[in-house]
């Protein structure tokens, strides 16, 4: 192996091993929605390209209200799921639409958009 | 003392600075201003004051301002169920109110009229008296959008100026949502003055966005598929000189260039793909840089990396050609150009098909009638569907379509529902009847009470509903979710392999190869093909369903369904009407009376019982077109029958003990009747002056396709068992007319659910069919659940699957439904998966070492296009479903 070769081999492996930790390793953000006044936990969530924030923190039993608001035209983010409270929501451009429920146990779920290739987690203690 | 009606300030009438007299009031005023503002426009200061209200002639409520009382119709939700005992109920509690006069409550319109006296008692204490006695006040409810409204100040301000309209019983404003909703009495007050008090605070009122309809998606899906063929041209067109430069020995004339005119070329080919990159691409960047923010990674990001680094390297290879080794210093600005015009195509021509999957609903919406004839205060009107109320009276002429949900007031007619229900005969419809929207009225005109309207109209509630359940998951796209879910930062780490692996054993020049390959890995590999597999196939599937009168609730009911191995089936009003019917007419040898006679007779006596069996019978004379007379000195003898005298006769109806309390002879008939009770039928004696006249039989009927539908189950290779709370001896009756292989008679309601769990515990998938109000706990311990509903009760919500229609037919095709839906998302799923384990390997050159076939980025830029249009257009494929009882 020449010298080029024996670096392009451990840069290849170095930028793997970045890949799979930048996307899957790393600890991500996460946003905590504190309830209001009336009680209501709310959080405002722009869709472009991702789910902004994409990682929330909610309490269990209060009832929850996300304003969603999506920022672009690509077809894909059109409608948010969330599969697991049966709950979808379409978003047309630029309108703030809201998805209200209550999660009543704690746990970790999903958001998507409907292929999935947007996604968010709903975190509930 | 007296109130100054502009101002409100309590003044003394004999100080007063003028007085006015208005509609029959006189008013008083305290300064030359209030008196001036009273003169150019007293309307509205009248309308504030609820004492003096004016409520604009309206023709329903009676209400006439020189009455000391005023009188109100409140619609109350839930009381046409309960009937007498929940009136009584309400009525008690009004009448304990101070200021209530008369109370008038009419269960079967599900009203209350009220009289009172306004100074005593309010709109709000009456409502809430309502409440307490627990009941709902019904009412209209109508979103109002307000544009632009951002002051939070503001909402208190026109949530209290509503609220002090008369009629309106709450009033709230979203500043989020900017919309107003309000609860009001239709007959008290209108939309405009709604309006004009949103309006009297400076803002513009719109229709409330979220009863727009919803081609506001589809507006949408085109404007973005022409934004995407825009792309594609730009990046077409300039890919054409490109893929020219990019082969010059094919290309006649370009292949005799010189070098150095060939390199001025590429550079041109850099300055042109360019816009490419921008305008045709700039989403995939935008996208890739708005998930890497978000340490995700997409389709975006796959495209992105792939012609980013096509173009890096071209512009870099053609700049500054000495840092690569010989013969490597070629650009590949074809790739650029080439792969995002067909990226862009497939995009657009996935968003066409993806339209189409949504045509179920698209037809469902299209069924609302967009007008409607109104009657108010005693004139016609043709109004915009929107602004129909509840309580309204509604016009309908022959041919016309019903506008919203109600009750027949005046007048009968045939009624083609078949759009929502899937019954393909007019259904007859006479006053008392309830009719549901956007069904087509046939034969003859009527007039209706609108009893829902808006969102709640059955309609709309279908539509929500088919909406909610196109959007759910089926646990079978679990797998798809999760492999997604890692799949791109995978490809991205087999691009970078693949790379490492070309550029240390590759043939020369290993870093064209390399650089290649890796391209070609990140472009071919398409997440989306895995990700739209089932939604759209869902979405296919679950629109066919309502399209035939079959209601879907989620993706889970659908998976389940097409596993079903065993159909346990309600007896009363699933497999049977529901509804005794005069089966038998058997009149006796030494009868004094023909049959005709008989039924007559027998009829006539029934028609003062409230009984069901009774009314079978009259039911059945009427049916054979008898007249019937009044029957005298009626008489219902506990546990025994019934017994009349009719046209100067006396008639006799009951059971066996009856006969013998009145001495009668019965002969044979005694044992005619016991055949006719093993059949499952009700049989009863019949007796005219004391001589055995015959048997009249009723019995609960089989609905007239449950046999057809059976034998179609057993087809499928589906057991069906009966359930019932009946004995036996009907049970089985019945049993052998429609041929169930399983009979489970004798069991009480509460026991179903656990004799469903039974059948469970035989290791096979259940289904449980039932009328959706007693058998809710047995629905919902089932597999699936399904509701029988007839036309309007779509609410049932213990069910998974709701058949509109009330057939077993509907279960038929609901399996049917599921199982091709779960065929044509099995076909996506392997088809995503295979295309993705085939092409990714390929892309990395597997093939190489044995064929030494390797694969253009440019066809890996084809295939990862067609491949999610594939998938789209697969899923279209179910729109050709269609059913073994087509439903038209």
């Amino acid at each position: 192996m020449t010298p080029i070769q024996i670096i392009v081999t451990l840069g290849g492996i170095a930028l793997s091993v970045f890949i799979a930790w930048f996307f899957w390793l790393a600890p991500k953000g996460q946003t905590r929605v504190s309830a209001g006044v009336s009680g209501v936990q709310e959080v405002a969530i722009t869709v472009k390209g991702g789910y902004t924030p994409d990682i929330i923190v909610v309490k269990a039993g209060q009832p929850l209200r996300m304003r969603f608001t999506r920022q672009e035209s690509a077809s894909c983010s059109e409608t948010v799921l969330f599969p697991d409270f049966n709950k979808s929501a379409k978003l047309p451009e630029g309108e703030e639409v809201l998805v209200e429920f209550t999660p009543a146990k704690a746990g970790e779920y999903g958001f998507q958009c409907q292929m999935g290739m947007l996604r968010g987690k709903l975190i509930v203690e | 003392m007296a109130k100054d009606p502009v101002c409100g300030m309590e003044i003394d009438p004999q100080s007063a600075f003028a007085s006015r007299e208005h509609m029959g009031n006189v008013y008083y005023f305290c300064s030359e201003n209030c008196v001036n503002q009273f003169d150019q426009d007293p309307h509205p200061f009248v309308m504030q004051n609820p004492e003096k209200a004016d409520f604009a002639g309206s023709a329903t409520t009676g209400f006439n301002s020189d009455l000391r009382l005023s009188q109100v119709e409140m619609p109350v939700i839930g009381l046409k169920k309960d009937g007498q005992p929940g009136a009584e109920l309400i009525k008690k509690a009004l009448e304990n109110q101070s200021g209530v006069e008369k109370v008038v409550i009419n269960p079967t319109e599900g009203i209350a009229v009220i009289q009172f006296e306004p100074k005593v008692t309010g709109l709000m204490d009456l409502v809430n008296v309502i409440k307490k006695s627990g009941y709902q006040v019904g009412g209209a409810q109508k979103r109002i959008g307000i544009e632009c409204i951002h002051c939070a100040s503001c909402v208190q301000f026109i949530e209290n100026d509503l609220a002090t309209i008369p009629g309106v019983l709450s009033a709230s404003v979203n500043i989020g949502t900017q919309e107003a909703t309000i609860d009001y009495l239709p007959e008290q007050t209108s939309l405009p003055k709604l309006n004009s008090a949103i309006e009297s605070w400076g803002y513009k009122t719109r229709v409330a966005s979220s009863d727009q309809p919803a081609d506001q998606q589809e507006a949408a899906h085109n404007k973005e598929y022409r934004s995407l063929m825009n792309k594609f041209w730009l990046a077409t067109i300039i890919s054409i000189p490109v893929l020219l430069t990019a082969y010059p020995q094919f290309i006649p004339i370009i292949r005799d260039w010189s070098m150095e005119t060939l390199r001025a070329t590429w550079f041109g080919a850099a300055i042109l793909t360019i816009p490419v990159l921008i305008y045709s691409g700039g989403h995939f960047f935008t996208g890739a840089w708005a998930a890497l923010k978000h340490r995700s990674a997409n389709m975006n990001t796959l495209i992105a990396l792939g012609t980013g680094a096509a173009w890096l390297y071209s512009t870099v290879a053609i700049t500054i050609p000495g840092i690569f080794p010989e013969g490597t210093s070629e650009p590949f600005y074809d790739v650029v150009a080439v792969v995002i015009a067909l990226v862009v195509l497939g995009q657009a021509l996935e968003i066409r098909a993806k339209g189409r999957t949504s045509e179920a609903i698209k037809k469902l919406m299209g069924l609302q009638a967009k007008t409607a004839r109104v009657i108010r205060n005693g004139q016609e009107l043709d109004i915009p569907v929107e602004e129909v109320l509840v309580a309204d009276v509604i016009q309908v002429r022959p041919g016309e379509k019903i506008p919203v949900d109600g009750v027949i007031l005046e007048g009968s007619s045939a009624v083609d529902e078949s759009m929502l229900t899937g019954e393909s005969l007019p259904v007859s419809k006479k006053t008392g009847d309830e009719v549901i929207g956007a069904t087509l009225n046939k034969t003859g005109a009527f007039k209706f009470r609108a009893t829902k309207v808006g969102k709640d109209t059955a309609l709309a509630q279908i539509v929500k509903m088919v909406q909610d359940a196109q959007n759910s998951k089926a646990p079978i796209a679990r797998l798809a979710d999760t492999i997604s879910g890692y799949f791109v930062p995978v490809v991205m780490i087999l691009a970078v392999i693949t790379f490492v692996i070309w550029f240390d054993f590759g043939p020369a020049p290993q870093l064209v190869y390399g650089l290649v390959t890796a391209v070609s890995v990140l472009i071919i590999a398409c997440p989306c093909a895995l990700g739209l597999a089932t939604p759209m196939s869902l979405m296919v599937g679950i629109g066919k369903g309502a399209e035939n009168g079959i209601l879907i609730r989620s993706g889970e009911a659908l998976q389940t369904a097409q596993a079903i191995k065993t159909v346990v089936l309600d007896k009363t009003g699933t497999i049977t009407k529901g509804k005794p019917e005069l089966t038998d007419l058997l009149v006796a040898d030494q009868s004094p009376v023909t049959g005709e006679e008989l039924l007559k007779l027998a009829a006539a006596v029934e028609s003062v019982s409230e009984h069901p069996l009774a009314e079978a019978i009259v039911e059945g004379a009427k049916s054979k077109g008898l007249s019937l007379s009044k029957p005298e000195a009626f008489e219902a003898i506990p546990g025994h029958g019934v017994i009349a005298t009719v046209d100067g006769r006396q008639v006799a109806l009951g059971n066996l003990k009856m006969m013998k309390r009145l001495n009668v002879d019965l002969g044979d008939l005694e044992s005619k009747s016991d055949t006719l009770a093993n059949d499952g039928k009700t049989p009863m004696f019949c007796a005219v002056d004391n001589q055995a006249a015959g048997i009249i039989a009723v019995a609960d009927t089989v609905k007239e396709d449950s046999k057809e539908a059976i034998v179609v189950l057993h087809k499928m290779g589906i057991e069906v068992v009966m359930i019932t709370g009946d004995n036996r001896r009907t049970a089985e009756a019945i049993a052998r007319q429609v041929g169930v292989d399983r009979v489970l008679a004798e069991v009480l309601p509460e026991d179903k659910a656990h004799n469903v769990h039974l059948l469970q515990a035989e290791g096979k998938k259940v289904a449980m069919v039932g009328d959706g109000i007693n058998d809710a706990p047995a629905l919902a311990q089932a597999d699936v659940g399904l509701a029988i509903g007839t036309g309007t009760d779509v609410a049932i919500e213990a069910s998974d699957i709701t058949l509109i229609k009330g057939s077993l037919k509907g279960v038929v095709t609901a399996i049917e439904v599921s199982r091709a839906t779960m065929r044509n998302i099995k076909q996506n799923l392997v088809g995503a998966f295979v295309y993705n384990v085939l092409g990714v390997p390929i892309a990395m050159g597997v093939l190489f070492p044995f064929f030494g076939v390797l694969l253009s980025p440019l066809l890996a830029g084809a295939a990862m296009a067609f491949s999610s249009v594939t998938v789209v257009s697969n899923a279209n494929r179910l729109r050709s479903f269609h059913p073994k009882f087509s439903a038209k």
